[in-house]
């Protein structure tokens, strides 16, 4: 299952949707909103999509991991709008015969997404600034923006 | 079924420039090819482009796929379009091949879908023929072979094109009557692209007006116009979430990149750090943009703590070092 939501997700039943008889793992990553970075506070996170783009690539991911991992069921689930500290923002979930391909196939699936599906986040900082989080950006050319 | 195999990796030697990117109608000559069979009931639409390594590789297999057609790059440029729909075959064969295949050469501009139709109809009448147009004195394109004979292409005697098969040896050969517009329906010469301009410019304007008359007034297009996307940081900067960018013919990605500095001096600082996606789809700086092109600003993604980046993720796609 592949899906870009502004709903919270229910990560639990996305769990428990790739549980199969086949499968001797099943193996979930959350990511979720972190309070902190260094000493600066986050209040909220806002996350855009560009949609039509990120649905075509999470596809692509989907067909490449099936082609690397004996991958019995996926889902990739990604919120997009305002989320605050500890809301999950993205499940990445596996079921496979055996745990070390469901721990390398999710693992995969996270760190390529992050690298290659068009999903911004801005913060909002505690101090009332705002800033896309853009890496490889350096503060004088990206960053902040108010 | 009915699936369609388009050669379309010539050298265009008499054109002497890539023919299939000829401006027809608000497409390309190959958009357009494919459009026709597509709109009279083709699928999938099988185009085989040029070698990747050639110049004109990527914009022919981005024309083709914006159109619609799947796209199969062969890794040298085949020697005869016998090659080129032996390859376009083979990508079709499988557990449940198509019943019919057509043969319509990327150039041939005389395709409309009213006679993809035709086409399509006798086939159902005569399944196991060869159905073939006729137009006015000569047989035309597409050509529609039932599968067993498209398959069997690739045995055909050395030094035999696919015309062997239409001298009725193999299978009855039908010929459909549609409208003769008098010009030639491929395109090979400048004069022959000039006829289509200038002697029958409704051909040119609509893919399924063959009579003469209503003159829709053509200018081949020597700009183009696609739509800008903007998104995060880049937005910000652009003060705006699209625009309409007007380009030259034949611009690519980095002319692109050059122009948006241009218009929009906020976001010229950032032009160097973001990605251009076109169609949904990265783009590199060489890509060409074409008329129809969906084009959007992608600045580096959120996560990309691991360093890598799209230009990575094309590699880990093409079968690079990165195995699991």
């Amino acid at each position: 299952m592949i899906e870009i939501t502004s709903s919270p997700i229910d990560h639990a039943s996305v769990t428990e949707r790739l549980r199969a008889n086949h499968a001797g793992a099943v193996c979930t990553f959350l990511g979720t909103v972190r309070d902190l970075t260094g000493d600066r506070k986050t209040l909220a996170l806002r996350y855009e999509a560009y949609p039509e783009m990120a649905l075509k690539k999470l596809a692509e991911l989907e067909t490449e991991a099936r082609k690397r991992w004996p991958i019995i069921e996926l889902a990739l689930v990604h919120r997009i709008g305002d989320l605050g500290p500890g809301e999950v923002s993205v499940v990445v979930a596996v079921s496979t015969p055996h745990r070390h391909e469901a721990f390398d196939a999710c693992r995969w699936l996270i760190d390529t997404l992050k690298d290659v599906v068009p999903i911004w986040k801005r913060e909002t900082w505690d101090d009332g600034k705002e800033e896309w989080v853009h890496p490889g950006l350096g503060d004088r050319r990206g960053g902040q923006t108010e | 079924m009915i699936a369609a195999v388009v050669p379309a990796a010539g050298r265009s030697q008499r054109m002497g420039r890539p023919k299939m990117l000829l401006p027809m109608g608000g497409q390309t000559l190959i958009g357009r090819v494919v459009t026709a069979l597509r709109e009279g009931g083709a699928e999938p639409v099988v185009v085989v482009a040029p070698p990747e390594d050639s110049d004109e590789g990527h914009a022919v297999a981005a024309a083709a796929s914006i159109a619609g057609a799947l796209i199969v790059i062969p890794r040298i440029r085949p020697k005869e379009m016998r090659h080129s729909i032996e390859i376009g075959i083979e990508t079709l064969a499988g557990p449940t091949p198509p019943l019919h295949v057509l043969l319509a050469p990327g150039d041939a501009a005389g395709i409309t879908r009213t006679v993809v139709i035709r086409l399509v109809e006798e086939s159902a009448r005569h399944p196991a023929a060869i159905i073939v147009p006729r137009r006015g004195p000569s047989r035309g394109h597409p050509v529609m072979l039932p599968w067993a004979i498209a398959a069997g292409v690739s045995s055909l005697p050395t030094g035999q094109g696919v015309n062997a098969l239409l001298a009725g040896g193999t299978a009855p050969v039908i010929e459909v009557p549609v409208a003769d517009s008098g010009i030639a329906e491929d395109i090979d010469t400048p004069e022959d692209y000039r006829r289509w301009q200038e002697q029958e410019p409704e051909n040119v304007a609509s893919t399924d007006r063959l009579e003469p008359g209503r003159a829709a007034s053509f200018k081949p297009e020597n700009r183009v116009q696609v739509p800008v996307m903007f998104f995060a940081l880049a937005r910000d900067r652009a003060g705006c979430t699209a625009i309409d960018l007007e380009l030259a013919g034949g611009s690519r990605v980095r002319d692109l990149r050059a122009e948006l500095a241009r218009r929009l001096p906020g976001l010229a600082p950032l032009m160097q750090n973001v990605m251009i996606a076109v169609n949904e789809e990265y783009a590199g700086d060489e890509a060409y943009i074409m008329p129809g092109s969906r084009v959007a600003v992608i600045p580096p993604v959120s996560g990309g703590a691991g360093g890598r980046s799209p230009a990575r993720w094309v590699e880990l796609r093409t079968g690079g070092s990165d195995s699991p």
